[in-house]
Parts: C-alpha cells; sequence; structure tokens
C-alpha cells in the first residue's frame, strides 16, 4: 500500500467502486442479500474498515458464483445472514461467546481422549 | 427433521471433510450431499464458511477451474493435515456418540 492511499484510503474508495460494479450486476435479491451483508459486517470492521476488504471479496464471489448457478438467494444464505457474516468474519477479533465455549468443549474432549490413548 | 442446525453445527465441519475426503468436489456439490442426507437446513452459505475456514487451517488443497458458465469454481481436496483431522473427528465422534448412548441405555 502507497504512503498516499494509507493516509487518504483512495485505494479503499477504488476498492468498494469495483464491489459496487460487480454488485450491480448480480440479480435483485442477490443485490438486497449483499448490501445485508454489508451493513452486518461493518460491526467487524477495524477502523479503517480495510480488513473487511478480502471478506467482502469472498462474499461477493460467493454470490457471483452461485447466481450464475441459478439457485435462489433463500438457497443460499437461508434465513441467518447475521450468522453468515459472523462465520465469514470468524476467527480473530470476531469470535462469539459460543465459539469460546466450543473451544473448551473441544479441549475438554481432546483431553479425555488423550487420557483413553486414543 | 426440523431444527437440527444448532445440534449439527459443531460436526459440520467435519462432515465436509468427509464429503471432500471421499473425492475432490465443489462447494454446490458438498451442499447438495448434506440436503440428501437429510440435513435440509444447511444452505450453501454455511458450507462456504466452513470451506473458507478449512482453507484457512490449511487441511484442503484448493484448485481453481473453470465453470461452463460465469466465475471459476473452487475444487477442494483433502491434504495430509487433512486427512489427519478427519481421522480426529471420527475418534471424537466415536466418543460422543459411545457415552451418548450409554446415558441413553442408562447404564453408567
Amino acid at each position: 500500500m502507497k504512503f498516499w492511499e494509507a493516509m487518504t484510503g483512495s485505494d479503499l474508495t477504488r476498492d468498494w467502486k469495483a464491489f459496487e460494479a460487480r454488485a450491480e450486476a448480480l440479480p435483485a435479491d442477490y443485490r438486497a442479500a449483499w448490501e445485508q451483508i454489508k451493513a452486518h459486517l461493518f460491526s467487524y470492521g477495524d477502523f479503517t474498515g480495510r480488513n473487511l476488504m478480502p471478506i467482502l471479496d469472498n462474499a461477493l464471489g460467493l454470490l457471483e458464483e452461485t447466481a450464475s448457478d441459478g439457485q435462489s438467494i433463500h438457497e443460499v444464505l437461508g434465513d441467518d445472514i447475521a450468522g453468515f457474516c459472523a462465520a465469514l468474519a470468524g476467527g480473530e477479533g470476531a469470535r462469539s461467546h459460543r465459539d469460546r465455549w466450543r473451544e473448551q468443549l473441544n479441549r475438554n474432549v481432546a483431553r479425555k481422549l488423550g487420557r483413553l490413548g486414543g | 427433521m426440523d431444527d437440527l442446525t444448532e445440534m449439527l453445527k459443531g460436526t459440520l465441519e467435519g462432515c465436509v471433510l468427509e464429503i471432500i475426503g471421499s473425492e475432490e468436489t465443489y462447494g454446490y456439490a458438498i451442499t447438495r450431499r448434506l440436503n440428501e442426507l437429510g440435513f435440509a437446513d444447511v444452505v450453501e452459505g454455511t458450507v462456504y464458511t466452513i470451506l473458507l475456514r478449512l482453507e484457512k487451517n490449511g487441511l484442503v488443497q484448493v484448485t481453481k477451474r473453470p465453470s461452463g458458465m460465469g466465475p471459476p469454481r473452487k475444487f477442494y481436496a483433502l491434504n495430509d493435515a487433512g486427512r489427519e483431522q478427519l481421522a480426529t473427528f471420527w475418534a471424537k465422534w466415536e466418543y460422543i456418540t459411545s457415552r451418548i448412548d450409554k446415558l441413553k441405555e442408562g447404564g453408567r
């Protein structure tokens, strides 16, 4: 990233324009889902939102692939767009309470398995 | 059966690993396979986020192939780490099911 871009965010503006151009080509229901995905993902953004760019790119890629398959948006995302976005944003910095709880459970099972010599 | 999703969540990753383990495949086909098995609530978005995680954790090998129409498709195959993870999944599954079966039978 060039200094000028880092200071002004001009690279982000360019990325956004590219995203929106791709989103324009999607069917109407997919475009509506895209708007929702953006809205949900914003809560996972860092200060500049730069961390979201690859995630948004992935999400848009999925929408493009599935739209060209002729699937309905409901077949692709179901009812839980918020959950989808949480899973997309997943990993570090965006972990929900439940993930941590599940990790703990997994650790305990692994420990017991180890004790059994399994 | 409705509302399986919550119960399925922890095991879905293992199911996806198993499906990829039997042959190289792509997201849509994996989703259809799960639907055929009776997991009707599983949508492609769910599978997609699992695939992203598998990729990030270095368990799968990803190949991009052009599709008939639209953007190229990503095909997934297990690598050695993935096969190891799959074996671990089945070991955990054995553990959980044997314990729960015991509980159901009322034994100890």
